[in-house]
Formats: structure tokens, sequence, C-alpha cells
């Protein structure tokens, strides 16, 4: 027993140093600059470089309309498979798993690539407008495009998951024969039921967005991944430091959601 | 009597039947078109170009499998060779790794550390990307806190070779591995272990009979998983830049946005066709393993 | 299911002896001092509410816990610090225990493998034992296509492959429909008869106790309550508790006095111990409760519900009591709800009971 205990400790320990000391260490670096001592000049300078709060801006915007456009199509796709047409569902499946198998450097040649057409071939059409427009650098709607597609199998597979703990054709069912409509059935009885599993989706898009490098990177956009690479040329101590608090804020938020799905499965429990 | 009560009856439902599966249709189609935009078009653009070749005198366009042989030719074959091999060498790494880690986590009777393990894997499996870059070189890169303080670059490291690659990798295949394997482990009942041991079983014996060809499918699933996540990783090998190890993403990244010969974004399509193909045979490889081990771990 | 294999027995029966087992998880006690013999040979059902301890008690015979004091025995060897892997105990678990890698046949043959044993002469040992269990031809089967009963039967034929001197049924019928459940209890009663093999069996379930056990243990909170045959346990309850867990059981208030109890106007002798009185209850089976229309009675017939044979009669006393009576079908047509009857108890030796409020 106590053998056992000793092989854990040790696992979990070594562990714990490989993934530790990196950070430990990112921090060391940003206050204790080579010939200037300790300073913490590097996260008083985050918010007055410039950038910083533009590009975050346009990351967190970019994060709301994946999220929305993601849980608009998701949402009724999903349910809709559990209600009435589960022969789509390998279909879905499918669909939302070929993601995987492209990478993302490999989909955005592709993007990259349509994207070239429209100068090329569309000059003189109506379409040529709205290639222009989603490539706005104010507000690159072809971005969303792409961070939707890239997060369609976690937002399948959190939405899958959420589904499968509630029997959703018996809530309508039970909705409906309280003399509530189809819609009422659906936002009043299955979607509350499924809040863990919405929140988890979103905020798995999130993450997604905020890290997100290759695709805006190649299209040359410059959100929050892309800032903190760029700004790095010029003030390492600054960058890294946006790094270590951009991986610490994830993981506590993470652990917070963590938590409130972990209060609401026992709370619908008890 | 009861025949026409029945059919009286049977009629309107399979009005409903027929009505919701109507409407079941309707909430997919959107979902449906909207990939098949966003993503259809995209990977048919690659798929054309990656047999197109353009004449740079004419402007005239041909296709050709001219750009799928050079992508496996020359500096782009060293590149996507390189790939595989960090690939492979980090995901096996990455599963003898986190298979401990994960048992040791799993087996923990603190569920507050259970659920921050997992958290945190989450996160650097998915998302760690351009952080964790900076996180590496801020410790082991050449002006890094450990290269200074342990006076690391006299005994000839280097973040920027192939092992310190595979160090950087495995920050985010661990975490991959622990999230893939620890259901399986969960599923491991305790009575198979105590039925092994009920027949005779010493606790290698029962490790080397049961635990692990039940986790076969799911050790092997996530070998394939690990190896394509690293395989398509851009963002940190970018991010660290200066890397002399060559990459097909780098190599893609580079033709795409023109820092190499004009006319080399067929190829970038053509290395990119290569690099799904790869994805694609690790996707049909880790999916029937992955059935075979929800089957057994339900 | 027939029988051909006398050579699954072992060399003889064993016995199995538990001392003064004692076991603590935290605060609550698992085992407060078991002590209890098991004789050679037979089927002894350890019996109680979840919480009892009789499941500790039987994972400590198969080794997977292990006493903060007291020892087992088997055969009058001390098997205490042996461990699980060693002891001479074949168990069969609640469910879900067949390995899902191997089909039924390597799964039978499992420990025999773990013993080195040539595979010819496993996999022909295995194929007996599935042909003991009733399943030959499912040889190649894998858990996932088998049903519940099946796999039961493979855990069984895999509990005794080794020739095991002891047999453990940790609540091996409890996940299953209570169809299978009967007709599997009946095969795993015939086959441990068949091959003489000592075994204890768990179980919540006093009916699954009191049909296949030779002798019945019921435990309490740690303790052992009383063990005895099924007819004894059942006519003759050493304690309140096993009068009330095993079979239904009223209470009515009596009162002591010279020797015997007054109760429902009569006068009957105190069976058993006699508690502190004077106040106390008269422990009573339905069927020994006569229940007759009476016009100035002042029970009343609450419910009846039909069983079959009999009918149970629910009838309240004056004072509120509520008593359980089971009377002959013919002898129940006019007890409809309302009815004002009078309460009877034949003039036989009663057990009594401390007043419970």
């Amino acid at each position: 027993m106590a053998r056992l205990t000793l092989w854990r400790w040790g696992v979990l320990g070594l562990a714990g140093l490989y993934f530790l000391v990196p950070l430990a260490a990112s921090v060391v670096f940003t206050v204790d600059v080579p010939g200037q001592g300790v300073t913490f000049d590097a996260y008083t300078q985050i918010f007055s470089t410039d950038g910083f709060t533009s590009s975050l801006l346009l990351s967190l915007e970019l994060a709301a309309a994946t999220i929305a456009v993601v849980l608009l199509l998701m949402v009724p796709a999903m349910v809709a498979l559990r209600l009435g047409a589960p022969r789509l569902r390998p279909v879905v499946e499918v669909v939302c798993s070929l993601p995987l198998v492209v990478p993302p450097i490999a989909f955005v040649a592709g993007i990259g690539t349509v994207l070239k057409w429209g100068p090329e071939h569309l000059s003189r059409t109506p379409l040529f407008q709205t290639f222009v427009a989603i490539q706005n650098p104010d507000f690159p709607f072809v971005l969303v495009l792409a961070y939707v597609v890239m997060a369609l199998p976690f937002v399948y597979r959190a939405l899958d998951a959420g589904l499968r703990a509630v029997d959703v054709r018996t809530l309508v069912e039970a909705a409906r024969s309280c003399g509530a409509g189809w819609p009422q059935a659906l936002v009043q009885a299955v979607l509350p039921n499924l809040r863990g599993a919405l929140l988890n989706a979103s905020f798995l898009t999130l993450a997604l967005v905020l890290g997100e490098f290759t695709v805006a990177q190649l299209l040359g956009f410059q959100p929050f991944a892309v800032w903190i690479v760029n700004v790095s040329g010029s003030q390492a101590q600054l960058s890294v430091a946006v790094s270590v608090l951009s991986l610490l804020v994830t993981w506590v938020l993470l652990l917070a959601l963590a938590g409130a799905g972990g209060r609401t499965r026992t709370a619908s429990r008890g | 009597m009861t025949a026409t009560a029945v059919r009286v009856d049977s009629a309107p439902a399979a009005a409903v039947k027929r009505r919701r599966r109507s409407l079941g249709w309707l909430a997919v189609v959107p979902l449906l078109a909207f990939t098949a935009l966003a993503f259809g078009l995209p990977a048919l653009a690659m798929l054309d170009g990656a047999f197109t070749a353009k004449d740079p005198a004419t402007g005239a366009t041909s296709y050709t499998t001219g750009n799928l042989t050079a992508s496996l030719q020359g500096a782009y074959l060293t590149a996507l060779l390189g790939s595989v091999k960090l690939s492979a060498v980090s995901a096996a790494l990455g599963v003898l790794l986190g298979l401990p880690l994960a048992q040791a986590v799993v087996t923990s009777r603190f569920r507050a550390l259970r659920e921050a393990v997992l958290t945190a894997s989450g996160v650097l499996a998915n998302f760690g990307g351009v952080p964790l870059a900076f996180a590496f070189v801020a410790t082991l890169g050449n002006a890094g806190v450990l290269t200074r303080h342990l006076g690391l670059a006299d005994q000839g490291w280097d973040l920027y070779s192939f092992w310190g690659l595979v160090i950087v990798y495995l920050y985010f295949l661990i975490p991959l591995m622990v999230l893939t394997i620890t259901p399986a482990l969960e599923g491991l009942r305790t009575q198979w272990r105590e039925a092994a041991q009920n027949n005779g079983a010493t606790p290698v014996q029962y490790w080397r009979h049961v635990a692990l060809p039940v986790l076969l499918p799911s050790l092997l699933g996530g070998l394939v998983l690990l190896f394509g996540s690293a395989f398509a990783a851009y963002a940190t090998a970018a991010a660290m830049v200066g890397s002399s190890i060559p990459l097909v993403t780098l190599q893609i990244a580079d033709a795409i946005s023109g820092n190499v010969l004009v006319g080399q974004e067929n190829v970038a399509l053509a290395l990119s066709l290569d690099m799904v193909l790869v994805a694609g045979l690790v996707m049909a490889v880790y999916l029937p393993l992955q059935r075979r081990s929800a089957r057994w771990l339900a | 299911m027939t029988v051909t294999a006398p050579d699954t027995t072992a060399t003889t029966a064993a016995t199995v002896e538990f001392r003064g087992l004692r076991r603590e998880f935290g605060p609550t006690v698992a085992l407060d001092g078991l002590d209890l013999t098991v004789r050679p040979g037979e089927l002894l059902a350890l019996l109680g509410p979840s919480g009892c301890g009789k499941t500790t008690a039987l994972r400590m015979l198969a080794g997977f816990e292990h006493p903060d004091s007291g020892e087992v025995l088997i055969d009058g060897e001390d098997v205490t610090r042996v461990p699980a892997h060693r002891r001479d105990a074949g168990m069969v678990f609640q469910s879900y225990s067949l390995f899902p890698h191997l089909d039924a046949l390597d799964n039978v043959a499992f420990g025999l493998r773990m013993r080195k044993v040539r595979t010819s002469e496993r996999r022909a040992r295995a194929a007996e034992l599935l042909e003991l269990v009733g399943l030959a031809d499912k040889g190649g089967r894998f858990p996932h296509q088998l049903s519940g009963g099946q796999q039961q039967r493979v855990a069984l034929a895999r509990a005794l492959a080794l020739r095991p001197r002891v047999l453990l049924l940790d609540e091996p019928l409890s996940a299953l429909d209570a169809k299978v459940r009967l007709s599997l209890r009946e095969e795993i009663r015939r086959l441990q008869q068949d091959l003489g093999i000592t075994t204890l069996f768990v179980t919540h379930d006093q009916e699954e106790a009191l049909s296949m056990a030779d002798r019945v243990a019921v435990m309490h909170a740690g303790r052992l309550e009383q063990c005895a045959p099924p007819a004894e346990l059942y006519g003759r309850p050493a304690t309140a508790f096993v009068a009330e867990f095993v079979g239904t059981m009223s209470r009515i208030p009596g009162r002591l006095a010279d020797g015997g109890v007054e109760v429902l106007g009569q006068r009957l002798p105190v069976d058993g111990p006699v508690p502190a009185g004077p106040d106390v209850d008269v422990l009573v089976r339905p069927e020994a409760v006569g229940v007759r229309t009476d016009g100035d009675g002042s029970a009343r017939v609450v419910a009846t519900s039909f069983l079959g044979a009999a009918v149970r009669v629910t009838v309240r006393l004056a004072d509120g009591t509520e008593v359980k009576a089971d009377l002959p079908a013919h002898e129940a047509g006019g007890l409809g709800a309302g009815t004002a009857v009078t309460v009877s108890l034949p003039e036989r030796p009663v057990l009594v009971a401390a007043r419970t409020p």
C-alpha cells in the first residue's frame, strides 16, 4: 500500500516539475532582466503597448461571433438528431470530424486559394464585394467562418455529452403534453437542461479563438496570438509575460467552469 | 372495429412522425450548408490547386501531377520526413509518459487534484500553441533562465534542435494523452482486478494479461491521435523562430506567404494534400480502435 | 443441466471459520466482532440489509479486505495474511466481472493460464466447465455477446476452474431479471450440492437466502444476529431484528403479567427472552393471525390484497395499530375495507420485544 502511494507521488512530482518549471522560469525571465535587476516593467507595460488592446478586443469579438454562429448551427441540428432524424446522425458526426482530418495549415492554404479567386475571377461581379467585406481587417469575418469549422469537433463532443445525459424526447413530449408548443418546449424544457453543455462548448470555442495563430497569421490579420508573436521581436520580456498570463487565465476560467458544471450536476441530481 | 380504431389512431401518429422527420432535416440543413461553404470550398480549392499548374509566361492553367511529385522531392520530402519523425518520436514518448501520469491521477483520492490536472490538460492539449513556445524560449532558449543559470549552452544544449522540439511538443502531447486515456483507465473495473487475483494472478500478471490488453485499443488510439496532433502543429514551431528543423507545416507557411520562389503556392497546396492524407490515415486507424475500446469499457 | 464432472470437486470439502473479525472504515464499523463457522459442504447464506458487513466478511475470505483484528481460517489454517491470489476461494461477483477482451472459454481458462497449465489441457478443462454450466456451445462468445444470466454462468465456471476449496457468491443474481434469477438460483444450488463444495452466498434478498441455503446467517450492524436453518430462522427467530427482517411480522402492543403476556384480550405464554416490561410488543406472523367478521368488533379492515392462494388483510385495531393477516381466499370473501372484525391469536407461546415508540 505504502509502496503504491510512493510510486504515485513520484510520478506526480516529476510531472509537476516538468509542467511547472517552464511556467516558473517564464515568470523569472520576465522580472529578472539581465543588466536591469528585478523589474516589473514587462507587466506594467502590457496595457500601454501598442496593439494590445485592439488585438485583444479583436480576438474577443471574433470569439463572440464564433460562439454565436457555432451554437446557432449546432444546437438545433444536435437536438433534431435526438428527436426526429437519427438517420442523419452519422452524417453530422462525419461532418463534424472532418476538420480533424484537415490540419489548420492545410485548411488555411485552401482558404487563401479561395480568397484569391476574388480579384482573379470575380472582380466584376457583386460577389467581389462580399469577398472584400469578409476580409475587412477591422473585423475579418472570414476568420469567424474558419473558426466555426475548427470548433465543430469540440462543440459536437460537448453537446453530444450533454444531450446523452438528458432524455430530450421525453422532455419535449412532457412539455408538449403540458400544453407547450414546439418552440416553447425546446427553449423552456430542453435548453435549460443543456446549460452545462452550452457553457462548456462556448468556453472551448472561446479558448480556441483566443489561442488561434495559424489561420490568422497566414491570412495576414492580427488578433491576440499573432500580436504576441509580432511583439516578441522587440520586447521579449513582454511577450513572455503576456503568454504566461493568458495560459493561467484560460486555466483558471476552465477550472471555474468545471466547478460550475460540477455544481449544476449535483444540483440536478439532488 | 378494432382494426379501424387502430388505423384511425395510427394515421395522425404517422403524420406527426413525418413532420418531425422533416423538421429534423430542416434543422440539420443549415449546418450542412455552412460546412459545404466554409469547409468544402477551401478543401476543393486545395484539391484543385494541388493538381493545377500555371504557366508563368502565358498565365494559362493546366492539370498536372507535377506539384505532388515536387512535394515529395528534395527539401519538401526532407520536411515531410522530418515532420513524420518528430511526430512519431514525440507521440511514442507522450504515450509512455502520459499513461503513468493518468494512472496516478485517476487513482488519486484527491478530487481537487484530479480536477485541476484534467482541466490543465485540457488547456495545454488544445490551446498551448504560442504561449507554450514562449514559455520554453524563456526557460530553455539561448537566453532562457535555465540555460543561463545552469550553463546549459556550454554543454551543447540547443532548444532549436530535434530533441528540443520533442521536449516542447511533449508539453502538449502528454496532457493530450492524459485526456485520451483517462476515460479508459476509469473504465477498468475493480471487479476485473479482483477476479484476476481470485484466479491466482499476481499484480504483474493482472497488468500483463488483463489491464494492458483491455487498454490496448485506447493506447494505440492515443498514439495515432498524438501523432496527428504533433504532425499538424504549426504555431509552436513558428513562434520558436529560428527552428532549424525542417517541418512540413513551416514549408507550407513559407510557400503561401511567398517567402520562397513565386509560383510555389501550388506546391504548398500539394503539400497540404499530403498532410491531409496522413491525417486521414491517422483517423482511419483511430476510429475503429476507439469504437472497440468504447464497447469494452462502456 | 446434467452434472457429469465429479473431478471438479476438491478432494474434501473445507471448513471456514471467522474469529472475532473487526473492521472499521473511518467512522463506520463494517464488522464488529464476527464469529461464524461454515461447515464442510454446506451452502451458507449471509443475509442482511445493505451496510451490515456481509460483503466485507466475504471479501475478507477472498483476501480483498483485511481485518483490523480477528482471523479467517480455512480447515483450521490461518489465511488472514495470505494474499488474494493465493487463497483457495473461487468468487462470483455481482456483475460485469468477465474480462471483456477474452471469449467465454478463455475467461474460464484464465486461472489455469496464470498457473501456466498447457494450452490444450486448459482449453479441455474450460470446455468441461462450460458444459457444466450449460454453455458448451457459447465458448467462442465474448462477454458483450452474452446475456446477463449467461455471463454469470461463465463467471461461475471461471470461479470453479481452479478447483477451489470454497466458493464465494457475492449477490450474483441481483443484476438479473426476476425470471432468470429464479432458474439460475436453482442451478447454482444443484451444482453446489453435486460438487459438495463449501459455499458462502451473500444476499440481501431473504427469499433467495431461505430457498437456497442450508443455513442462513442474519447480520446486522457488523454483528451476527442468528445462524440457523431456514425453517428455524422463520419459525423461531432469536431476536426481534431477525423476526422482522425475515418474513413479515406485525407488532401488537401487549403487557407482561405473571410470566405471560396479555394481548388482544388473551393471555399467552412468552417464547424466548423476556424484555424489561411491563409494556411490550408481541410479534406475530400474518399466517398466525385470525380475523373474524364481528359487527361489535372494534377493529376495522383497512385494505386487502390478493396473493393467489391467500388474501393479505390489513386490519387497524382500536388503538391505531395495524396488523397484517393472511387468510385463505375463501375465508376472506366478505372482508371489504371498513368491515368490523375481531382479531385473535392462536393459543401458542409468542415472541415479545421491547416496545418501540
